[in-house]
């Protein structure tokens, strides 16, 4: 084979085109039988394991011991796949979606305290029938949404009412 | 006059890659006119960009216009936000995100050449073209973590580093990948079936190019040396790492699969000197500005010039975001190219067009 580099200037090229075109048939014929005889270039995917390197961007680990629960994760991640839920008690809970996640790490990098959030070099499970990972996640999201408004009225309307009391108290006086 | 025939392609055929109609008039098998319907796969992109997602979001959301040229976009975008919240970004920063460019722009061309392949009814040569290709996908995957969607350039910098084994592991593949390449150059160059397929087939002449505003490779192939990495160097110093622009004279299918071979060289030695004079600094730089007046980007994806304009209000959102994709351009000089072919050779002149309807419909 004439290499590359050579034959890029037009004229050579030209009389490259010119050349015997049967050798070049026949060469690419005896490849062709010699191929027959070679290993497979393919993986035989379920039994032999694929190329996935070592930071391969997996899904998101999340440890509560260490949350502060500033929620910056939730208002950064494009998909919306991270949601804190609140109950009454003002106890937040994190919940996450595999199958809306895109993996992109903004949630680590917003992350101000490090170690919280985590990203795997794990590839996400696949969805389930059972999990309802799409109308289940909707659902979940919007009562996630309307727990933590329902705090925010629990607790303004308690503030409120200590402020009356306390109104109340010094007009006695 | 013979009779004429009006034969319809698509949005559904087995040659094309992506939904796009083309009328063909022909007469005796010889085409003389056409007519094209391409928004097939319009998703409203732009409007959930400056509706429902914040502006360093957005990156994100364009990444998902189009899976071939995924950097281009979100390189393109990273960089019309950063002139809206005006902040220069670090030079690594800029250096990577050339060394994905470049990386992906040799995957898109090995996968187009592999498709005029399979077109013109050479089924190894794609099957060849495809494995070699595989290689950069594997090494697209070491440095962003994932095959197809990057998520590489965000506003500010990029994601990730580059890891020393992993530059290592690239410039290892490009060694090996240099004879695979110049096989497959002669195999495009001297193969004689293959030649009757693409030689004189969809031409277009430099005068036809110029008129029609053609961009990128199939603009090239007609002698047209039009490529935003030769004109515009503030934003990415491309002649800096060794850029160097490819034309032909031929302007047609062959000509144009030359082109794209001939990139594929100036790419990896790009890649090369980008890698062996990596410069050491941070790689993003944090600001908490917002988006505030106009700017607009371009640059040069594997199919051609990409445009972006963004407008932005001093709020999260954005007012407007517009994207101009290279193959909208190009979509009038396609019809033009067809005139005069036999209807046997539409797959391959098709094929080599290298058509991506994700990016111009949005």
């Amino acid at each position: 084979m004439v290499p590359c580099r050579q034959l890029l200037p037009r004229t050579i090229l030209a009389c490259h085109a010119r050349h015997d075109e049967k050798r070049l048939m026949m060469k690419t014929f005896f490849k062709a039988i010699g191929n027959l005889f070679k290993r497979p270039v393919t993986v035989r995917y379920p039994f032999e394991k694929t190329y996935i390197p070592d930071d391969y961007r997996g899904v998101i680990d999340f440890d509560e011991q260490l949350c502060i629960w500033c929620r910056r994760c939730e208002m950064a991640c494009p998909p919306g796949a991270i949601v804190f839920s609140q109950d009454m008690q003002g106890k937040q809970t994190y919940h996450y979606n595999r199958a809306v996640c895109i993996f992109c790490k903004e949630c680590v990098r917003t992350c101000p305290k490090e170690g919280a959030l985590l990203q795997t070099n794990q590839p996400a499970k696949f969805a389930l029938k059972e999990e309802n990972i799409n109308n289940g996640w909707n659902a979940l999201f919007e009562e996630a949404v309307v727990s933590r408004e329902k705090y925010a009225a629990e607790k303004k309307r308690v503030a409120a009412e200590k402020a009356a009391a306390a109104k109340a108290a010094t007009a006695k006086q | 006059m013979a009779k004429q025939y009006e034969i319809p392609v698509g949005a559904q055929h087995i040659s094309l890659l992506e939904p796009l109609h083309f009328k063909f008039t022909t007469e005796n098998e010889k085409i003389v006119s056409t007519t094209a319907n391409i928004y097939y796969v319009h998703r409203g992109i732009e409007k959930a960009c400056c509706t429902k997602f914040k502006f360093r979001q957005v990156s994100f959301v364009v990444g998902r216009v189009c899976g071939l040229c995924s950097i281009s976009h979100t390189t393109a975008y990273s960089q019309v936000a950063e002139k809206l919240i005006k902040i220069e970004i670090p030079a690594r920063a800029k250096y990577l995100r050339m060394l994905v460019i470049e990386l992906d722009r040799i995957h898109s061309h090995l996968l187009c050449l592999s498709h005029v392949a399979e077109n013109s009814g050479f089924e190894a040569l794609f099957m060849k073209t495809m494995q070699y290709r595989e290689a950069f996908m594997e090494l697209l995957e070491a440095v962003c973590g994932n095959r197809v969607q990057y998520d590489f350039s965000i506003v500010g910098g990029v994601a990730r580093d580059l890891k020393p084994e992993v530059a290592m592991m690239i410039i290892g593949r490009l060694k090996k990948f240099k004879s695979q390449l110049d096989e497959l150059v002669d195999i495009f160059q001297n193969n004689w079936t293959l030649g009757l397929k693409n030689k004189n087939a969809g031409a277009i002449t430099r005068e036809d190019a110029m008129r029609l505003n053609v961009v990128g490779p199939f603009a090239r192939a007609a002698g047209l040396a039009v490529d935003v990495r030769n004109e515009s160097q503030e934003l990415l110093p491309w002649i800096e790492v060794g850029f160097k622009i490819i034309t032909e004279t031929g302007g047609d299918a062959y000509s144009r699969s030359l082109v794209r071979l001939r990139e594929i060289y100036v790419s990896m030695r790009m890649v090369e000197n980008i890698i062996n004079g990596l410069p050491e600094s941070a790689l993003i730089t944090e600001t908490k500005a917002f988006p505030d007046g106009e700017a607009v980007v371009r640059i040069e994806a594997p199919r051609g010039e990409l445009f972006y304009y963004a407008k932005g209000n001093k709020t999260q959102i954005l007012e407007r975001l517009k994207i101009k994709a290279p193959t909208f351009s190009n979509v009038s000089a396609m019809l033009e190219g067809f005139e005069g072919n036999e209807y046997g050779s539409v797959p391959a002149i098709i094929a080599s067009y290298d058509p991506c309807l994700s990016c111009t419909s949005r």
